[in-house]
């Protein structure tokens, strides 16, 4: 469900963090979703589960996820109305400035940028 | 009295005139997974040793569950699991006949734990110890030390001459044995990337000091590299808040930042008149940058 990968120099807890705040923001995510345990994700990624339930509670705090008593944590009723287009897209803005550079950085022009862009936005929606 | 785990104040070990840790204090709360880390002979193995109570401290001292590490009672010993680098495994029994000497040490003995894991990991029961190879040694060790559920579970290098599978398998155990939010652990280890995994606290030990101790999570925030793009040559006297080591090359460099800020940012972009790209970094690439 989530790509976490603990050797990158994003700490593991905001990885998940902005998985689920894109997901939940995107729709993929659906108010009521019942999330993985805690401990299952622990398990089946060997992370640390205080890791998990860091990312976990603040999304709570946030207002995206609900908790349950012994029950998993859902996808907040309210979550995607919430999240206006203008926030969705502060949310990918610092990937956004990596790939300017490096097309700066390659000499390409910000139309052949935005055809190469939108070339795979259509493959990804096959 | 504190509820942590392991609390240390000033503590200091010489070996003669050999000062090998120096004015270290912490505390493991539970819950935590601590990762040390640090270049061989930084005193980890010393350090791992102070906190059982195998040496005396030199100066300072160490507090495991409330008692001075030298003198815990038995009834608090049993509560503490050890993994050391070198097994101490009796080569003239057989591998059940050795899980029976251990459990009988401990009342709280999780006999079907330990069955299910002898499965798992491949560990037969009817080997002899000293046919088994130095891997298959390590895994056995860690198994005992999982045997009795220890609320304090402290490893020296525990999975060097294991293979990946077995390294994932005693991870998977680990996390088990944290799940509870209650236990602690303590694990030194040369593969960075383990410890990146369920280590939620970092001790680097650099020279005999606690050079950084925090949550992994900060540490990854905090300490970034950036290179510096500008049309010349930096600044001859370039300097700013955090700077820990640069190196320059033609139009430009890279700087090793520690608590690196949009603030920062713009004023080292405005003083170069270029511009700075930030690379967040993995934990080896931390420890390597800190060992310049």
């Amino acid at each position: 469900m989530f790509i976490l990968n603990p050797q990158s120099g994003v700490p593991i807890y905001r990885q998940l963090l902005e998985q689920v705040r894109r997901m939940v923001a995107s729709g993929q995510l659906t108010p009521g979703t019942a999330l993985p345990s805690v401990r299952e994700l622990a398990l089946q990624h060997a992370v640390n589960p205080m890791t998990i339930s860091k990312a976990y509670a603040m999304l709570e705090t946030e207002g995206l996820l609900e908790r349950h008593r012994g029950k998993p944590m859902t996808v907040a009723g309210q979550a995607r109305a919430q999240v206006s287009a203008a926030k969705r897209v502060q949310q990918i803005e610092p990937l956004l400035d990596q790939l300017v550079l490096a097309a700066r950085q390659l000499q390409l022009t910000d139309a052949e940028l935005v055809k190469e862009l939108r070339k795979k936005w259509e493959a990804s929606d096959e | 009295m504190s509820n942590a785990t392991v609390e240390a104040s000033h503590l200091g070990k010489a070996f003669g005139s050999r000062q090998v840790l120096q004015d270290l204090s912490f505390a493991v709360m539970p819950g935590e997974v601590i990762g040390v880390l640090g270049k061989n002979g930084a005193g980890k193995t010393t350090l791992l040793e102070l906190v059982l109570g195998f040496t005396p401290p030199t100066e300072g001292d160490v507090r495991v569950f409330g008692h001075t590490s030298q003198r815990m009672p038995g009834e608090t010993k049993r509560r503490v699991g050890f993994v050391p680098q070198q097994d101490e495994l009796l080569d003239s029994l057989s591998v059940g006949d050795q899980i029976r000497v251990i459990a009988s040490f401990y009342p709280s003995w999780d006999a079907s734990l330990i069955d299910r894991l002898c499965g798992e990991w491949g560990i037969d029961t009817r080997a002899r110890i000293k046919s088994m190879s130095v891997g298959e040694r390590q895994k056995l060790s860690i198994l005992l030390a999982f045997g009795h559920r220890p609320d304090l579970l402290i490893l020296d290098e525990p999975v060097a001459s294991l293979d990946p599978v077995a390294r994932r398998q005693f991870l998977e155990q680990l996390v088990e044995l944290c799940a509870d939010g209650e236990r602690s652990v303590v694990f030194s280890s040369h593969i960075v990337s383990d410890i990146e995994r369920l280590a939620n606290r970092i001790w680097i030990l650099k020279e005999g000091r606690l050079f950084w101790q925090g949550g992994l999570d900060s540490l990854k925030e905090s300490i970034v590299r950036v290179h510096l793009r500008c049309r010349r040559e930096l600044p001859e006297n370039l300097n700013f808040a955090g700077l820990l080591s640069l190196r320059r090359v033609p139009g430009g460099g890279t700087a090793v930042v520690r608590d690196w800020t949009e603030a920062t940012q713009s004023e080292v972009i405005q003083r170069i008149g270029g511009e700075a790209e930030v690379e967040t970094l993995a934990l080896e690439e931390i420890f390597l940058e800190l060992h310049r």
